[in-house]
């Protein structure tokens, strides 16, 4: 590409693999524009938790390796980078499941993710302020044990405590997982908003197919660790194949996805 | 009448203050499996280590008092920091199981340095405040308490708020509870696992000094320290494995529990029942309460 800057994550033909032995990822590459949603999209086990990993580098913590291919952040291979070091550079993930620290209050929990910042009690604060006009809903629960909160909020914690270290890029996983579709589109508007306001480009995991593109510029669909579709999120939401495997919508009308997948085997054996 | 009230009193305080005793031993195990979530056999080695050494600078260099100490806190950082990064980080994605096997380890590889290092023989250790009742209180009181016991009860609470201020207040201690809660998520968020580990594998290590001390000037430097840190056992059962108020009052408890039981109950049993009552009391809290007096409840959304 002439102009590699304008990509603030570019992921080239990565291979991942656990214990040195489960194949992982076969080969994914994706590009993250600066200031831009990308989606990454696909079923349990397709590896969309596994590339997010290998890009904030907390693979090396559940002994995974990019044994191939190479990612480049902010115009910079993330090599030989810690986790810690990552966040300092400006890369941050939301880890699948919100992993909220459960007994630490509301408003602990979101300075926390100022730690890597050196920052004075009164910065802490005006940051803090700032980050509670996006989660008005957390600074009424700020005194809360975090554990007590609903899945909601818990999600909004680990998206404001992300916020806190100032991301340039947010990897969110899942950030919908197990909720319901009026907090699932308050999680979305929040996000949107980060992207907007903030600046921050993100890439997010989601299994949420329709939601996930229509928050999004970008989408990939990888499955068994490749990359098998990618295009602008528009496209991809008027793309038949996407639409009966995922939305499960076609034009005969609603359509499982073994009936899909059934179809097209006869398809192939004809051809 | 009053004489029987005033001799309970006396065994009840005494024990208490013996407590505190346990309870600092107990502090250095709380700090640890706060991070690691791992019982650190070693911390009765690291108690042992680190008195020792304080004796072998004061005794053997002759450093005066204070700088002694310091000497001995470093070193125990020295260790925290050699710990960390010879033990704890190559085991960074092991299971809690094999860190706790290699906490026993780590426990002789210090019982052996400290050995070789300093010599086998037992050392008196004098902290300049004696081991005998103190007479004010004798006389107004009636109470014959140990002035080390109080001074022990003293160190302990200073410990113990210095250790409350600093894990709520700073932002290493928000960092440890953080760890403490979930260690993936904080090192997703740019927590260093390894400063953390350091901050408390040097505060255990200079715990256990402040516990050496008072076991050291009360029963002598010696190899014994080792098995004694045995006794935070039931202490943290009782108190809760992951809390800095459990450890202290669950030493309490077993301070003064053990004490009354030893001269009310003892006679029956031919006495020396200090040494195995505790860990009755610890079984009973195991049946019906294991998370122990103030241990954090898992707390689990459903």
């Amino acid at each position: 590409m002439s102009n590699s800057s304008a990509n603030i994550l570019d992921i080239k033909n990565i291979e991942v693999r656990y214990d040195d032995v489960i194949l992982a990822l076969h080969d994914v590459s994706l590009k993250v524009p600066k200031g831009k949603v990308v989606a990454l999209l696909g079923a349990n086990g397709a590896g969309k938790s596994t590339t997010l990993k290998a890009v904030s580098t907390m693979l090396a913590s559940e002994r995974g390796k990019v044994t191939n291919g190479s990612i480049e952040y902010d115009g910079n291979s993330i090599n030989k980078q810690t986790p810690s070091q990552m966040v300092g550079l400006g890369m941050v993930q939301v880890l699948e499941g919100r992993r909220c620290f459960g007994h630490l209050t509301v408003e602990e929990n979101i300075i926390s993710g100022a730690y890597s910042r050196k920052l004075s009690k009164g910065d802490i604060n005006q940051e803090l302020e700032k980050i509670y006009t996006y989660f008005i809903r957390l600074k009424e629960r700020r005194k809360s044990q975090a554990a007590f909160t609903s899945g909601g909020e818990q999600q909004m914690i680990a998206v404001a405590r992300a916020m806190m270290a100032k991301p340039k890029m947010l990897l969110l996983d899942e950030p919908t997982m197990g909720l319901a579709p009026q907090l699932v589109a308050e999680i979305f508007n929040i996000v949107k908003e980060l992207n907007t306001k903030e600046g921050v480009s993100i890439l997010l995991a989601e299994q949420n197919t329709n939601v996930a593109l229509k928050n999004s510029d970008y989408g990939y669909i990888i499955e068994t660790g490749r990359v098998m579709l990618d295009g602008t999120a528009q496209s991809l939401l008027n793309d038949d194949k996407v639409k009966e495997l995922y939305l499960g919508i076609s034009k005969k009308g609603r359509k499982n996805f073994r009936d899909v997948l059934k179809e097209e085997s006869l398809t192939k054996r004809s051809n | 009448m009053v004489d029987e009230l005033l001799f309970f009193m006396e065994v009840v305080v005494g024990g208490l203050l013996a407590g505190t005793m346990y309870s600092l031993v107990a502090l250095g195990f709380v700090l640890i499996f706060k991070a690691s979530a791992t019982f650190n056999f070693s911390q009765g080695a690291m108690v042992f280590f680190s008195v020792l050494a304080f004796c072998g600078f004061m005794q053997d260099f002759n450093i005066p008092f204070v700088l002694a100490f310091i000497l001995a806190a470093l070193l125990m950082v020295v260790v925290g920091l050699c710990t960390e990064r010879f033990v704890l980080r190559p085991l960074m994605n092991a299971s809690e199981d094999t860190v706790l096997m290699a906490t026993i380890g780590l426990g002789y590889v210090l019982e052996g340095l400290a050995q070789a290092a300093w010599g086998v023989e037992v050392r008196r250790l004098d902290l300049g405040i004696g081991d005998f009742p103190v007479p004010w209180i004798a006389d107004n009181l009636k109470l014959f308490i140990s002035a080390l016991d109080i001074f022990a009860g003293l160190v302990a609470a200073l410990m113990i708020i210095g250790l409350f201020l600093l894990f709520k207040y700073t932002k290493i201690g928000l960092g440890l509870r953080a760890v403490a809660d979930d260690a993936g998520a904080a090192s997703s968020i740019g927590i260093p696992l390894k400063h953390i580990m350091l901050l408390v594998w040097s505060a255990a290590g200079v715990v256990a000094l402040v516990a050496g001390c008072m076991w050291g000037a009360r029963a002598g430097v010696q190899f014994a320290l080792v098995d004694l840190a045995l006794k935070a056992l039931p202490v943290l059962i009782i108190g809760g494995f992951s809390s800095i108020p459990g450890a202290i009052i669950g030493g309490l408890i077993i301070g003064a529990t053990e004490k009354v039981l030893e001269v009310y109950i003892g006679p029956f049993f031919g006495g020396a029942i200090e040494g195995w009552a505790p860990y009755v009391l610890a079984i009973f809290f195991l049946l019906y309460r294991p998370e122990g007096l103030f241990g954090e409840k898992i707390i689990r959304r459903v």
